[in-house]
């Protein structure tokens, strides 16, 4: 059944967020914001970069605002301007990837201004940007959400999200596809995988795809096949899931922005479970220098030494 | 030659093509995604999803091999691929703005080289057009000077009718020969008025203008304000149905393996990086200006056509909201 979702405070929660970007832009905190701006069709919102405090009338959040900005503060996009500390805004699950990549070293703590935003949940790729978020429309990784207030912020307006329970649509499909025999299971994914068509804007919008070359855009040697066919495709996607296993943090962007519908973040999740089973790691909003693969205690899984 | 084609002839017409060994591509679902691909059966065909990709890839496929190469011992041998074995193709089910592409791409696959594996799949593909009924706010065919009911790139078109089944009209002699052919299939037009076509809510370019404003602002500061959003991914290129860009790589061993052309995309950083690490693009606001140059002022240069088709593909698939109808008509205002 269908149940609406209540947005009404996202109005509130759009005028605070304007009223701190004038202020931190004025006084001379921050030298930019990294925020969403309304675009021109119904409903759509886009990343805008501002650096004027006149312009922080045109900051918004509204359930359009799906973007995880934290890419832009990487490394592979240089074009955003670094002098001084950069504001953001940040829902829950965006935090989770800045703290990632602080523990990784990309980003200083003292460099940004977080402005963290109160989130009952954001659209699904699959919908008009104009829809009304429900149980149906909404994203499938806020019906997973544990952090729909982020923590440890600069500032967040003082509203608070309100949501139903809903349908864990992640670990309903990942129980799915378990259960399935490693036939059907490798089935499933040579189709989907024969449908990707190398676009990389997985990679390009991952926060943790930082590498300043990727090693599958080298070609001395080439290491994975760089044609869209069954051999490269299925490499790069399962290539990318192991880079990424202990450091996602779920902000489901590369499954959001798939062209070819390609349930990516199916893979990343299956991994965070099988960390949580190992290592009782998750990702969260508390910065830890070292992810669980890079690190060794005694308590880890020993089984594997026989 | 102007008929009529009832819902279930059509199909039958698609299932004898089928059994007769004709490759009949059309909009059929993937594992949840629409896309052109070929049919087992014309129960396949999905007729009222915008297919995710274009209709470009029945002629310039994602991927394809130009050659392969054997060694053994000291004897290498290269073998072309030999396009005479591409198969007779029916394309059917091509929205307006995917078979209007098709006379567009012509002009560059024809001009100085001509790249034959392009224009054999032209020259036995017969495209079949049906007229377009819904549109969302990406849509804006119309502003390009396109509509729901452009008969450019159809050999033949079909226009859903009130009554069921579609009026048919034959634009070439490929469009003809395919009536003429199962002339059993086909009725006279009659009265049955067509449904209500879609309605892409955005108003004509003036496509001059902007050409006028691209040709004297190469540098310019809003370059900055359109694309520092943009991630460098491939997405708005491939979904693109006149995006033409390829590259070529050799893919296997050192016994065997093949020479492969793959689409390629002007939002890599790799684009236009040269051997020696410098790269005139080297920034995602260069890159995305030179999409922009490339439909509207550069294809214009050579050829006389705009290169874009209005489908609004880019506009729902990209990843950060890059919205090239906006651009577009900013700068037609400038």
């Amino acid at each position: 059944m269908t149940k609406s979702i209540d947005t009404s405070i996202y109005a509130a929660v759009s005028e605070a967020i304007r009223a701190e970007a004038q202020r931190i832009l004025s006084d001379g905190t921050v030298t930019a914001i990294v925020g969403y701006a309304a675009a021109r069709r119904k409903g759509s919102a886009q990343p805008i970069v501002i650096s004027s405090a006149d312009d922080a009338a045109k900051l918004i959040f509204t359930p359009a605002c799906v973007n995880n900005l934290a890419v832009y503060l990487t490394k592979a996009k240089k074009e955003i301007p670094k002098k001084g500390k950069v504001g953001i805004v940040v829902k829950g699950c965006d935090l989770k990837a800045l703290s990632g990549l602080m523990g990784e070293s990309q980003l200083k703590r003292e460099d940004l201004y977080l402005i963290g935003v109160p989130c009952a949940g954001v659209l699904a790729s699959t919908v008009q940007p104009a829809t009304e978020l429900t149980s149906d429309s909404i994203a499938p990784k806020c019906t997973e959400c544990d952090a729909q207030l982020p923590g440890g912020c600069d500032f967040v307006p003082p509203q608070a999200p309100l949501t139903p329970g809903q349908t864990r649509k992640y670990a309903a499909e990942i129980a799915r596809l378990e259960a399935l025999t490693p036939a059907e299971r490798w089935a499933y994914w040579k189709e989907q995988f024969s449908k990707c068509i190398k676009c990389y804007a997985c990679r390009q919008v991952c926060p943790f795809c930082f590498c300043e070359q990727c090693l599958c855009d080298r070609n001395k040697p080439q290491m994975v096949d760089t044609t869209p066919r069954p051999a490269g495709n299925t490499a790069w996607h399962i290539v990318r899931a192991m880079h990424l296993a202990g450091r996602c943090a779920g902000c489901a962007e590369c499954e959001r922005v798939c062209p070819m519908d390609i349930p990516l973040n199916l893979l990343n999740r299956k991994m965070a479970k099988e960390l949580k089973e190992l290592y009782d790691y998750e990702a969260g909003f508390e910065v830890n220098d070292k992810g669980p693969l890079n690190s060794y205690t005694e308590k880890d899984d020993q089984s594997f030494i026989k | 030659m102007q008929k009529f084609i009832s819902e279930q002839n059509l199909h039958t017409l698609l299932d004898k093509l089928i059994a007769e060994g004709t490759r009949v591509v059309a909009p059929r679902m993937n594992a949840g995604t629409p896309l052109y691909e070929p049919l087992k059966s014309a129960s396949e065909m999905v007729a009222d999803q915008l297919p995710r990709r274009s209709g470009k890839e029945a002629f310039f496929p994602l991927c394809e091999d130009i050659m392969t190469y054997e060694k053994e011992g000291q004897k290498v041998t290269l073998k072309d691929i030999d396009p005479a074995r591409f198969p007779e193709t029916v394309l059917v089910g091509v929205r307006p703005c995917d078979a209007a592409a098709i006379p567009v791409l012509d002009a560059v696959f024809s001009w100085d080289y001509k790249d034959e594996f392009f224009l054999e799949r032209r020259k036995k593909t017969t495209i079949v057009g049906l007229a377009c009924t819904s549109a969302d706010d990406a849509c804006f065919c119309t502003a390009v000077g396109l509509s729901p009911s452009e008969t450019r790139g159809s050999d033949l078109f079909l226009t859903p009718l009130e009554d069921g089944g579609y009026a048919c009209e034959s634009y070439s002699e490929k469009g003809e020969a395919l009536i003429k052919g199962h002339l059993e299939l086909f009725a006279e037009p009659g009265n049955s008025r067509a449904v209500s076509l879609a309605q892409p809510q955005t108003e004509k370019f003036d496509l001059k203008k902007v050409k006028a404003w691209l040709d004297e602002h190469f540098e310019d500061s809003s370059w900055d304000s359109i694309a520092t959003r943009c991630v460098g991914c491939g997405a708005c290129a491939f979904v693109c149905p006149v995006c033409h860009c390829f590259d070529i790589v050799d893919e296997g061993t050192e016994k065997s393996g093949k020479r492969r052309k793959n689409w390629d995309a002007c939002g890599f950083w790799k684009f236009t990086h040269h051997a020696s690490g410098h790269n005139p693009r080297d920034q995602q606001p260069k890159r995305y200006r030179n999409r922009i140059m490339h439909k509207f002022k550069y294809y214009e240069d050579k050829f006389g056509q705009t290169l874009c088709t209005g489908c609004g593909r880019c506009i729902r698939l990209c990843p950060v909201g890059i919205d090239i109808a906006q651009i577009v008509e900013e700068i037609s205002k400038k």
